[in-house]
């Protein structure tokens, strides 16, 4: 046996490196010198292999450790139960959520709706409490109509050839009502002026009224109309101790207003509303044959 | 959403389960007791299985899974020490000074090598079983592990000298005589 003198320091380097040799973690020069280095020292390339069986031991008896197949189905059980959960949590969740999103959404709809029913009530009887205003003002406290009803041609020459044709519409239109009187009104302080046609029946006396919309409207909304008379939409209310029903007919607001009960008064109305409507818009071509949506104004 | 929920778990299982074994493992053999590491595992998976959507798909799921495991061995550490059932966390007493280098055996039974790891403190024996069988690199280690580089380094270095240390003591009591080594000389043929 021969023993050779080697570089014991040398040696102590390679044996520092040799984990990280094991474990491929040294840079390719320096896993190049250890090589280089193992091939002429067997001291240090026994020292390797021992740590090579070492770690292939390990590997080997841990690998051979045996693991229970509960261990699995545990796994599996128990991820598939937290899914279950997860998922009825969830749901319930978000259908808790969903249904109160739903409810929010559905009130807040609802409250949109009932504000704006809300508005146009309002606007509504803004409207027709022009109508009641001009009945009250002029028939009612005014009395401004004969008892023995005015002659036809009077009013035609009262109400001028621009209105003159609704008052065989008024004659015909209201049964049982007989026209007593048919002029054009002002309103002290305003520039306002209304069509008004005054007749009596059924122990009361009732008004056809016809004054410019100048620009306003009455609302859209089918559940604020009483009634629809061939497309025209009939709105109704009672105010100030009168029952009214009105419509727009081109640019005007048309009212029928007396102190009958409400369904005989849209009865009246609907009646009316188709034939006077027509009529405006006829005279309306007649005399400003220019004009198809804006009639004529109110002389 | 039930199918897609599903659909996801199918997904997760497939790229988890593999790793399974791998994990027991490893957990069995720093835990030391089965019950101890099959709560651990089902721990790990639940986990990993809640914060799956963070996963990427197609990056180490092996990796990642040994995390989670070893961020939730923290915590059962600590409650086992307190409950007085692990005594050796950080303190591998003794095994600071190590002896010259062990002779181990030819041939290294099952029993022997898991009966002498099992005498390594548990801080080295995580780096042994991360690097010697799991293979993962020294990057993935300190990762996994939360510790600098250096330390998986000298670590692993302590670790494996100590599992042959006590492999050597097997050889010894196997009436195996430690070979005479000189230092600053070489035996050769």
């Amino acid at each position: 046996m021969n023993t050779l003198s080697f570089d014991s320091k040398r040696c102590e380097r390679i044996r520092q490196q040799l984990d990280s040799y094991l474990s491929n973690e040294l840079l390719v020069e320096t896993a190049s010198d250890v090589v280089h280095h193992l091939e002429s020292c067997q001291a240090c390339s026994r020292d390797l292999e021992s740590r090579m069986r070492v770690r292939d031991a390990l590997q080997r008896a841990v690998s051979n450790w045996p693991v229970p197949d509960s261990v699995r189905t545990d796994v599996v059980r128990k991820l598939r139960a937290s899914q279950a959960r997860s998922f009825a949590g969830v749901s319930v969740k978000r259908w808790a959520l969903g249904l109160a999103t739903a409810a929010l959404v559905l009130f807040g709809l609802f409250a949109a709706e009932w504000l704006n029913l809300r508005r146009g009530e309002q606007l509504i009887a803004s409207i027709l409490k022009l109508g009641v205003s001009d009945h009250v003002i002029c028939a009612i406290q005014g009395h401004n109509y004969p008892e023995v009803p005015n002659p036809p041609d009077q009013i035609r020459e009262k109400l001028g050839a621009r209105y003159a044709p609704l008052l065989q519409v008024v004659q015909q239109r209201l049964p049982g009502f007989e026209l007593l009187e048919g002029h054009i009104c002002s309103i002290p302080g305003s520039d306002r002026k209304y069509v008004h046609f005054i007749t009596r029946g059924q122990g009361t006396i009732l008004s056809v009224i016809l004054t410019e919309r100048n620009g306003a409207a009455l609302p859209r909304d089918k559940l604020l109309l009483s009634a629809d008379s061939d497309g025209l939409g009939i709105y109704q209310d009672h105010l100030s101790g009168m029952e009214i029903a009105g419509f727009e007919s081109g640019q005007y607001f048309a009212f029928v207003v007396s102190g009958l009960n409400q369904k005989k008064l849209l009865e009246l109305a609907r009646g009316l509303a188709p034939a006077l409507n027509e009529t405006l818009r006829t005279t309306a071509r007649l005399l400003l044959p220019n004009a198809t949506t804006k009639w004529a104004k109110l002389g | 959403m039930f199918f897609r929920a599903k659909v996801q778990l199918e997904s997760f299982e497939a790229a988890a389960m593999p790793h399974l074994t791998d994990l027991y493992r490893t957990a069995s053999f720093l835990l030391r007791d089965r019950h101890e590491a099959e709560d651990l595992i089902q721990d790990t998976y639940l986990e990993a299985w809640k914060s799956f959507h963070r996963f990427e798909l197609g990056t180490n799921c092996r990796a990642w899974l040994f995390k989670i495991m070893f961020h939730r061995l923290h915590h059962v550490r600590r409650r086992l020490v307190k409950a007085s059932r692990l005594t050796t966390i950080d303190s591998p007493d003794g095994q600071d000074e190590l002896a010259a280098e062990p002779v181990v055996p030819q041939e290294i039974r099952d029993e022997d090598v898991l009966s002498a790891l099992e005498k390594v403190a548990v801080e080295f024996r995580e780096v042994v079983l991360l690097a010697d069988v799991e293979e993962f690199s020294y990057r993935e280690i300190a990762e996994t592990l939360k510790i600098p580089l250096g330390t998986v380094m000298s670590r692993l270095s302590r670790g494996r000298k100590l599992l042959r240390q006590e492999l050597g003591e097997v050889a010894r009591s196997y009436g195996i005589s430690p070979r005479t080594k000189q230092a600053g000389a070489a035996e050769t043929t």
